[in-house]
């Protein structure tokens, strides 16, 4: 409201000072005076300088002859003087003004302003409100903290893989060696080391990746992470056959709701079918696991799978990307419409539509989901707060 | 509220903008005082509505308010209290703002203290202002708006690019932008001449004294930008022909002729088309650097952020206003009349020789600038012009200018003579020659053409003095009647000399460093010492510290004369945390107007040296090299004394006569 209150007196302090040369009878003053100060000064100046000694009599006298020229012309010209001038343009310039001002601050504003968000210093942000903490606030605490004991390998343990997440790679690829020189080599750091640089290669196995995966397989012979990546390495290098029998040994010794099988089925079945070696490796079905999994995965080696499959959808034509996002939304809302029963994989749906642009199916996506989840209950409310988050208007409350 | 109200006034600055650029032409159109009038206080409201925009900028900066997106971007909550202000414009929307403050405030500026302008003209100026102001502002808005908010907003911002977390940097885009923009003024009040068709020697006086402060500002800029990238970039240099400088470089030189060219405007009414043209040159060459360093076309410290609309956006404005521009002279070009006439030696001739000289060496950076980027985008193929390609076509370009300074103050207007200059000129010219040859003989084995390059630099300083000299009449007179005399010398006459004297001294720092600094690159281990300029450097070892946002390893080095320590010097390798990004602090111990320079490089982690605190150190003495920069200062002091020249003000019809007449009909 105060804004409000000091928008208005702005603009109007601003019209209403635009305004008072309008509304003024101004006095006559000609046209040709300016000029006819600057040339007597002119003159005078040649007359000191001639005093001076600087300049000699005859030059003086040329000197004075032309600038006496000008002032002829300067006095000539002076009589077309400006006169005073009342009449329709003034008055249309007046209603322009008054008009205009506003119209466009106010218009503009509205358009590109966010007049509702209160100023948020830090200094008075310091103890967050109890909503989300939220994981930049986590981390931001976490780089503090390592700031000042940089020696907490366990402090960079913890923030590795989440950089990674995040798509810092820089970041986690200094963590995890800053893990590995603290606390000293595990097979889950040596792969998340290469993982890091697998995604900061845009999926690329680089030979230092390889050699990292390696290490942490010498480690710990079952590391299923480290597994995959070299599996995939041999897909990178056209080795099919050795690729085929590393992605079957690591599916035989996973679990079977392991989130990362669907991926190696995936690529088993793509390799079975002989396809051209380069070709095979798009074809990875890239978020389908994120998108497909109810719950957080358990295993740490789990973490792996999202930025390995952005990498490797960044690393694709812009229209294909698109294209197979699309098809692995729509699958997961046709999976949703017959169990609907998924408050997670709602709010996943959510999030695509809304990203994807498309708010209509945004919108109805939380419809159908207040339908499984009322909005009373916990997850109803989470989801109408992401769908505030998101911008997604909610239905109206008979909807219920 | 305040972060909103900031915008707002942005908002409001492009609606009084746009009154600005109708309403007073349309008034000087039709001979309508009142309309031309709003011109006054819209210049007034322009300049405080950014003025309070710029603060609200500032506010979120200073708070950390990250739900700024602009503070989130480029702002941290450790950095130290200074960089959090001097990043308002270290990144691309906020030195935007700053440059349409600046643009806003020379606008006031003329509403205010152009009282002496005809009501026309300066209805006319402030509305061309207002033209440019609207363009930026609506570029601002639509492309760049620096208050674009996040919510909900992070609680950490990303941090200032090191680089650029310098006190240099907190100076030198502002005075840079003074300069730059400032040009902006001549450049309206070509195109406002052009409209009204009336370019004469009172024009040239009027716009003289904006060129003046552009020019003063612009050179002081430059000059700390180069003083800044000298010891923040650890590389040593005080100039590297780098595309941002020399977009900064081009509206200087043509700048400078345009002062010189205005002054034959003045005087005797000749080169008008002339100086009509450069006056939109210059500003055009502003608009070329500003499009330059904001399309993100180069990549370069200066580059924050690349976007191509922007560059698209940019380029528009730059067509429209140099394209324009450049109509409406050929268009009216044909109408002026050619002034007063004059023989090729004299004063006018001497001017013209520094326009050819000026433009000429303009057309140079220009071509050594753009050549590359435009090879690179019609063929792809990447070539670098560097300093070679520029210290061969732009030093030979400049030396007979040079050469020929002196003379000109010396030659009468009109029709000068050569040999009485000549003449007059004996002493400076045989001093110089001594000076050279001392050179010559003091630093043993310096090649002739740095003892010649010496004898240019003092030839230029005892020019500028012997012109005082004879206009104050010293050694005809007694000594009080021509310190009377000197005191009495029009203060643009003083102000020119010292320009002059000013960039001598640079020319003397310019040569000095170039022939006689030494270079040394070595690996040292602590206790080692090395010799520099007649100084013993020791290493005394490698230390880590930490600053309030980043880590650095300090090395620290002994200076010794004579086995006596002298004094310690520091230079460091710095990371900053946030951004990991590292920078060199150079080590820089200053004697007399020489300096020995210090910078680390890569720690030695190979071989037997490995671990043992053995490092790479770049060592060098630069003799004289401050005196590049002292230069520049007396350079920009000659402007100031030569803009408080009461003659500069001289146009306002004085007010007791414009009281007799309004008066006289009521009596």
């Amino acid at each position: 409201m105060m804004f409000w209150v000091l928008a208005a007196i702005l603009t109007a302090v601003v019209t209403i000072a635009l305004l008072l040369p309008l509304a003024r009878r101004v006095p006559v003053v000609a046209g040709g005076d300016h000029d006819v100060e600057v040339y007597s000064d002119q003159l005078s100046e040649v007359d000191r300088d001639s005093n001076a000694g600087l300049i000699d009599e005859a030059e003086a006298e040329y000197a004075r002859a032309e600038i006496a020229r000008r002032l002829l012309r300067a006095d000539r010209r002076s009589d077309a003087g400006i006169e005073e001038r009342s009449g329709r343009m003034r008055r249309v310039a007046q209603v322009g003004v008054i008009v205009a001002v506003p119209a466009i601050a106010m218009g503009a504003y509205l358009t590109a302003g966010s007049p509702g968000l209160p100023d948020q210093p830090l200094a008075s942000r310091a103890a967050p409100p109890s909503e989300r903490s939220g994981p930049e606030m986590l981390i931001a605490q976490a780089e503090a903290h390592l700031a000042d004991n940089p020696d907490d390998g366990r402090g960079w343990d913890v923030l590795a893989p989440i950089y990674l997440r995040m798509g810092r790679f820089d970041d986690a690829e200094m963590a995890y060696a800053n893990a590995m020189r603290i606390l000293g080599p595990s097979a889950e750091r040596h792969s998340g080391y290469g993982e890091t640089l697998v995604a900061a290669a845009g999926g690329v196995i680089s030979e230092e990746a390889r050699i990292a995966f390696q290490s942490a397989r010498e480690l710990e012979p079952d590391e299923p992470k480290a597994a995959f990546y070299l599996a995939m390495a041999l897909v990178q290098e056209g080795r099919n056959e050795r690729a085929l029998q590393a992605f079957e040994d690591l599916a035989e010794t996973s679990p079977p709701d392991a989130p990362w099988m669907e991926v190696v089925d995936a690529q088993i079945a793509t390799l079975d079918r002989e396809r051209s070696a380069t070709g095979s490796l798009t074809l990875a079905p890239l978020e389908l696991p994120n998108l497909a999994g109810s719950q957080e995965p358990s295993a740490p080696s789990g973490s792996s799978a999202p930025s390995d499959e952005a990498a490797a959808i960044q690393s694709m034509p812009e229209s294909e990307r698109r294209e197979m996002i699309v098809g692995m939304v729509e699958s997961l809302d046709a999976r949703l419409r017959e169990n609907p029963d998924n408050a997670d994989g709602w709010m996943r749906l959510m999030r695509s539509y809304s990203v994807l642009g498309r708010d209509d199916a945004a919108n109805d996506a939380l419809t159908r989901a207040l339908e499984a989840f009322p909005r009373d209950s916990e997850q109803g409310a989470a989801l109408l707060a992401l769908a505030s988050e998101l911008g997604i208007d909610a239905p109206a409350e008979e909807a219920q | 509220m305040i972060v909103e109200l900031g915008h707002y006034a942005l908002i409001v600055a492009l609606a009084t903008a746009l009154v600005q650029s109708v309403v007073p032409v349309i008034g000087a159109r039709r001979g309508d005082l009142a309309m031309m009038n709003v011109a006054h206080p819209a210049a007034i409201a322009s300049f405080l509505l950014v003025l309070l925009s710029f603060g609200a900028l500032t506010y979120a900066y200073v708070t950390s308010d990250f739900s700024v997106q602009n503070v989130y971007e480029n702002s941290h909550s450790l950095k130290p209290l200074i960089f959090k202000i001097s990043g308002v414009w270290g990144n691309h929307e906020g030195s935007m703002v700053l440059w349409i403050l600046i643009l806003v405030f020379f606008s006031a500026l003329v509403a205010t203290f152009g009282g002496n302008l005809p009501a026309t003209l300066r209805a006319n100026v402030l509305a061309v202002q207002a033209w440019i102001t609207s363009a930026f502002l609506f570029f601002v808005l639509l492309t760049s708006n620096p208050f674009a908010r996040i919510a909900p907003a992070p609680m950490e911002g990303r941090d200032l690019n090191p680089i650029l977390q310098d006190i240099g940097l907190a100076i030198h885009p502002p005075l840079l932008y003074l300069g730059y923009v400032g040009f902006s003024i001549c450049f309206s009040f070509a195109i406002a001449a052009l409209m009204d068709g009336r370019i004469d020697a009172a024009w040239a006086r009027w716009v003289r004294p904006w060129t003046l402060a552009a020019w003063t500002f612009l050179t002081a800029g430059i000059s700390m930008g180069s003083y800044w990238a000298y010891y923040e970039l650890g590389w040593g240099g005080w100039w590297f022909w780098d595309p941002v400088e020399n977009a900064s470089f081009m509206p200087w030189l043509a700048g400078t002729a345009l002062l010189h060219s205005a002054l034959v405007m003045e005087k005797r009414e000749a080169l008008r088309i002339w100086t009509v043209l450069l006056a939109i040159l210059t500003f055009s060459l502003s608009l070329l650097g500003t499009f330059l360093v904001r399309s993100g076309v180069l990549t370069s410290v200066h580059t924050f952020a690349s976007d191509p609309t922007r560059g698209v956006f940019i380029l528009g404005i730059l067509v429209l206003f140099i394209g324009g521009a450049l109509s409406l002279f050929a268009l009216r070009a044909a109408s002026l009349k050619s002034g007063g006439l004059f023989q090729p030696i004299s004063r006018e001739g001497a001017l013209v020789f520094n326009n050819l000289f000026l433009t000429t060496a303009t057309a140079t950076v220009l071509i050594g600038t753009l050549y590359p980027l435009l090879l690179e985008s019609l063929t792809g193929e990447k070539i670098s012009v560097g300093p070679p390609f520029f210290n061969l076509t732009f030093g030979p370009v400049m030396l007979p200018l040079l050469l020929a300074v002196p003379f000109g103050p010396l030659l009468a207007w009109k029709r000068g003579d050569l040999i009485g200059a000549a003449q007059r000129l004996y002493m400076a010219a045989g001093l110089s020659l001594l000076a050279g040859l001392a050179a010559l003989y003091f630093a043993t084995g310096a090649p002739v053409l740095a003892a010649l390059g010496i004898a240019l630099g003092f030839f230029l300083v005892f020019g500028a003095l012997t012109d005082l000299a004879l206009r104050s009449g010293l050694g005809k007179t007694s000594l009080a009647v021509s310190w009377k005399r000197f005191a009495g010398l029009p203060r643009s006459t003083l102000g020119g000399a010292l320009a002059h004297l000013g960039l001598g001294v640079s020319v003397l720092g310019i040569v000095g460093v170039t022939a006689f600094e030494t270079e040394q690159v070595r690996e040292m281990s602590p206790g080692e010492v090395t010799e520099a300029g007649g100084y013993t450097l020791r290493f005394d070892g490698m230390e880590p510290a930490v600053g309030p946002n980043y880590t650095e390893d300090v090395g620290h080095f002994t200076v010794l004369v004579d086995g006596e320590p002298l004094a310690r010097m520091d230079s460091a390798k710095r990371l900053y945390t946030a951004r990991r990004m590292p920078t060199t602090e150079a080590g820089i111990l200053t004697r007399g107007v020489n300096q020995l320079y210090v910078s680390l490089g890569d720690p030695v982690e190979t071989g037997e040296a490995a671990g043992s605190g053995t490092i790479v150190v770049r060592v060098w003495w630069k003799p004289m090299v401050t005196l590049i920069w002292y230069g520049t200062i007396i350079m920009a002091a000659g402007g100031i004394i030569s803009l408080s020249d009461r003659r500069l003000r001289v146009g306002a019809p004085s007010r007791s006569r414009r009281a007799r007449a309004a008066m006289e009909p009521a009596e």
